[in-house]
């Protein structure tokens, strides 16, 4: 008999990885993980409504210094962060055919994504402190660093995760219970998803 | 085995949504050199849909529910309609 | 009782709940006060007996936190104390030294208190909640050390879990916080700055990872729910609340000239401390419904989800309230602020130090749980306690609200005093409140005194 369709998300508060039949609604990674990330998903659209709203009351000074950050950097970060995503999702799908160790790689490869972003978000900082520019320099500036560095450290985070999983996957140690590799991808995606609107509010909407 | 199997697709799939993701990135770069409040829901528009392809396809929610589908992608619709408002009311 | 020091808990809680009613009879003297000005006068001002009011809730609050690790610890560690003896000797070291500084206020003039304990030597005197003579502050500081070597001690030979981890690193924040107290900067700007350190960090910082801890325990004890579940929420609990709750330190930080930014880092995260609070009352709620036995205990389970509910309502709901800058420019340090105090405090804090005295206390009176007649009079004590609470909230809600529009808002604002002759009702019907309150606190006690048919032998 089929458990009534609310019972499975109930019983994901515990440990539970029971592989569940076709139809019956799965949420990939662990409840408490995905209750982490409704937090963090929360928190970052404070920051952006808070943004929006300063911004309305204060267009030139926005603008003006929006001009001088570099579009195509922040581009290439977007692209970067994609690349990691989608071969985050590799990595899963290689784990579901048994070839956890293979998949290692891809996950190798998520990690040096990661990485590129936060060394060119890091250039990027070098050269705005290098201008002399602060949390206390403008209403966008302070945006803009906030913003950015509360993202940069999600970052640092999920390449902290990422690297657990690297680890697992090369152990093969996912292969009875994917869940902690599923949770970890589902933070990493996550972490992908809020620069999906960062990037176009704080570099390019003008 | 189950659903597990198909929850995160296959690499052809991914290989799809990431090139049109990548895509949808460019054109953010080339229509972003204009500005205005119609070309700014535009962009939210485009971020709203490669949003919700991470969500969906990459996190897979589509097999994660009503529940779950409508809290991301619900997240998604109103950071992006706060925005626009903000921006129309700015403009 | 499965270990034999788990003894030595028991003359805290008692300590702890002897100064809780000296609390709340200086806290009636002082709702006196605000409507009859010279109740008392000069034999008791208000300064003192609010210094003596609030370091009474401070101290034994810590009493009942060591005593609640004296008692868990052990049994989490599953291995006797380290050393009974010498917490047995902090109990006195402790008690005299309270004792000591409590009649220190009431007897000399604060200034002579000042000069007589050292405060020229190295001045840390005189700021709200940290007024305790310097010698006072060095003994809170030894008892601390010695407690937390007790504990680390006992925890480093015996099992390491995760939840006698997260109160041992609430407990090691709240002694590390408390030495921002010994630090008192001429600049005003810095001294408002360092106090909140030790303010702000401990309540909604290191003493939430306290609460998580010390909810945690008793809900395993309570539900038999399996521990490994609980370990994950509290995990992500903790995580929230130190990631907001620290970044969050900016809500005090808008008017006290700090740079303009905490405004918004701030607001922003302080409006999101709320969520550990409400995965904390879920938590709870959660594992109560999916337990696995039925505990005698029912008073201890109801003062669990009370806590859960009540912090909530204190810390999340009415902190959320006033935490936006904008909000906050015209609530600051108004009666809406002394509302939530009072709430978030009796919600977070006393309630889960009434929870653990409830679990364990009987237990530590060789039973499982209290007889059904003294439990029933526990649970008056509880909805007593709790409704007045809530009144004592409201009505100090509305004397604020009022209070910030007629001395901020209004076209012809009054001045502080006329203003608050103006909502004196509100403050009567407190003080009436607070009577209740006292009343319930009574009701506790005696259910500590009544007999009736024990409930299974522990
Ligand atoms: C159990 C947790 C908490 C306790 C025990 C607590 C207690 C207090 C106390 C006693 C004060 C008054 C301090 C003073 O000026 O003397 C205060 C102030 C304040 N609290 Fe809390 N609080 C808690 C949690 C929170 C939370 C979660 C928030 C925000 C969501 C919050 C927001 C504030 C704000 C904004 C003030 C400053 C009010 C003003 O400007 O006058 N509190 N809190
Ligand atoms: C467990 C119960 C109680 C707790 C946890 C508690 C806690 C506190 C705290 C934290 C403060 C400092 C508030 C601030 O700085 O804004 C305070 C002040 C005060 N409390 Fe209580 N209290 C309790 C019960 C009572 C009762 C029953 C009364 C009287 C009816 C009372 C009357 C007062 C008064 C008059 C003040 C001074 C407010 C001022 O400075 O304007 N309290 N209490
Ligand atoms: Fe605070």
């Amino acid at each position: 008999m089929r458990p009534p369709p609310a019972l499975p998300r109930l019983r994901a508060m515990g440990h539970d990885t029971t592989l569940t039949a076709d139809s019956t609604p799965r949420l990939s990674g662990d409840l408490a993980v995905w209750f982490f990330i409704l937090a963090e998903l929360l928190a970052f659209g404070v920051f952006f409504a808070a943004y929006a709203f300063a911004r309305m009351r204060h267009r030139e000074l926005f603008d003006a210094g929006q001009a001088l950050l570099d579009r195509n950097t922040g581009a290439l970060n977007t692209i970067l962060l994609l690349s990691g995503s989608a071969l985050v999702v590799r990595a899963v799908q290689g784990n579901q055919r048994g070839e956890g160790r293979r998949s290692a790689r891809w996950m190798l490869g998520a990690m040096a994504c990661g990485l590129l972003f936060v060394g060119l978000k890091a250039s990027e900082y070098a050269a705005a402190f290098a201008a002399g520019i602060s949390l206390s320099s403008s209403l966008f500036h302070m945006f803009y660093l906030s913003l950015t560095f509360f993202h940069f450290m999600h970052v640092i985070l999920g390449l902290v995760v990422l690297a657990v999983l690297w680890q697992g996957l090369r152990q093969d140690r996912y292969r009875q219970d994917a869940n902690p590799l599923e949770s970890g991808a589902a933070y990493w995606h996550m972490v992908d998803l809020v620069w999906l609107i960062l990037f176009p509010l704080v570099y390019v909407i003008h | 085995m189950s659903s597990t199997e198909h929850a995160h697709g296959t690499p052809l799939r991914t290989l799809c949504l990431w090139s049109a993701l990548v895509g949808a990135t460019l054109a953010t770069l080339f229509l972003g050199e204009r500005g205005g409040s119609l070309m700014a829901v535009a962009l939210l528009l485009i971020a709203i849909l490669k949003g919700s392809v991470v969500a969906l396809e990459f996190m897979a929610l589509r097999h994660a529910g009503m529940l779950w589908c409508g809290l991301v992608i619900g997240w998604l619709l109103l950071v992006c309609s706060l925005i626009a408002f903000a921006y129309w009311k700015g403009a | 009782m499965q270990y034999k020091s788990q003894a030595v808990a028991k003359p805290y809680f008692v300590a702890a709940i002897g100064l809780f009613v000296g609390q709340i009879v200086f806290g009636l003297i002082m709702g006196l006060q605000y409507v009859v000005g010279d109740f008392l006068f000069p034999a008791l001002p208000f300064n003192v007996a609010r210094m003596v009011h609030t370091n009474l809730l401070i101290v034994w609050l810590l009493f009942g936190f060591m005593g609640a690790a004296y008692y868990m610890v052990p049994e989490e560690s599953e291995t006797e104390l380290y050393s009974p003896k010498l917490a047995l000797a902090m109990f006195w070291v402790f008690l005299v030294a309270g004792a000591l500084t409590i009649v220190g206020y009431l007897f000399v003039p604060y200034a002579t208190l000042a000069q007589m304990t050292g405060n020229d030597i190295l001045a840390t005197m005189g700021r709200e909640f940290l007024e305790q003579p310097l010698l006072t502050k060095i003994g809170i500081v030894v008892v601390a050390l010695v407690f937390l070597f007790n504990i680390s001690m006992t925890m480093l030979k015996g099992r390491k879990t995760a939840i006698s981890m997260v109160l041992l690193l609430g407990l090691w924040g709240l002694a590390i916080f408390f030495l921002f107290s010994f630090y008192n900067p001429h600049n005003l700007v810095k001294d408002k700055y360092y106090w909140w350190w030790v303010v702000h960090l401990w309540v909604e910082g290191v003493w939430e990872l306290i609460l998580g801890a010390l909810l945690a325990f008793v809900l395993i004890k309570v539900t038999g729910v399996d521990r490994e579940v609980i370990e994950k929420w509290l995990y992500v609990i903790i995580t929230l609340t130190l990631v907001t709750g620290i970044i969050g330190t900016g809500h005090h930080y808008y008017w006290i000239g700090a740079p303009e930014y905490w405004q918004w880092w701030g607001s922003v995260f302080s409006a999101l401390e709320p969520i550990p609070f409400f995965a904390m009352t879920i938590f709870a709620f959660n594992m109560v419904n999916r337990r696995r036995r039925e505990h005698p205990n029912k008073a201890a389970t109801l003062w669990a989800l009370g806590t859960g509910v009540m912090a909530f309502l204190g810390a999340g709901v009415w902190g959320f309230l006033h935490t936006l800058a904008p909000v906050n420019y015209y609530t600051h340090g108004s009666q809406i602020t002394a509302a939530h105090g009072h709430m978030a405090f009796y919600g977070a804090y006393v309630m889960v130090v009434l929870t653990l005295i409830s679990y364990a206390m009987p237990i530590l009176r060789g039973r499982a749980a209290n007889s059904p007649k003294a439990q029933v009079l526990e649970m008056w004590s509880f909805w007593l306690m709790t409704i007045a609470m809530v009144f004592i909230t409201l009505f100090l809600t509305a004397a604020g609200i009022l209070q910030v529009w007629l001395q901020r808002i209004s076209d012809t604002p009054l001045g502080f005093m006329a203003t608050q002759d103006q909502v004196s009702l509100f403050y009567w019907m407190r003080e009436a409140a607070g009577v209740m309150f006292m009343i319930g606190l009574v009701v506790y006690i005696v259910s500590f005194f009544v007999k009736g048919d024990k409930v299974a032998e522990a």
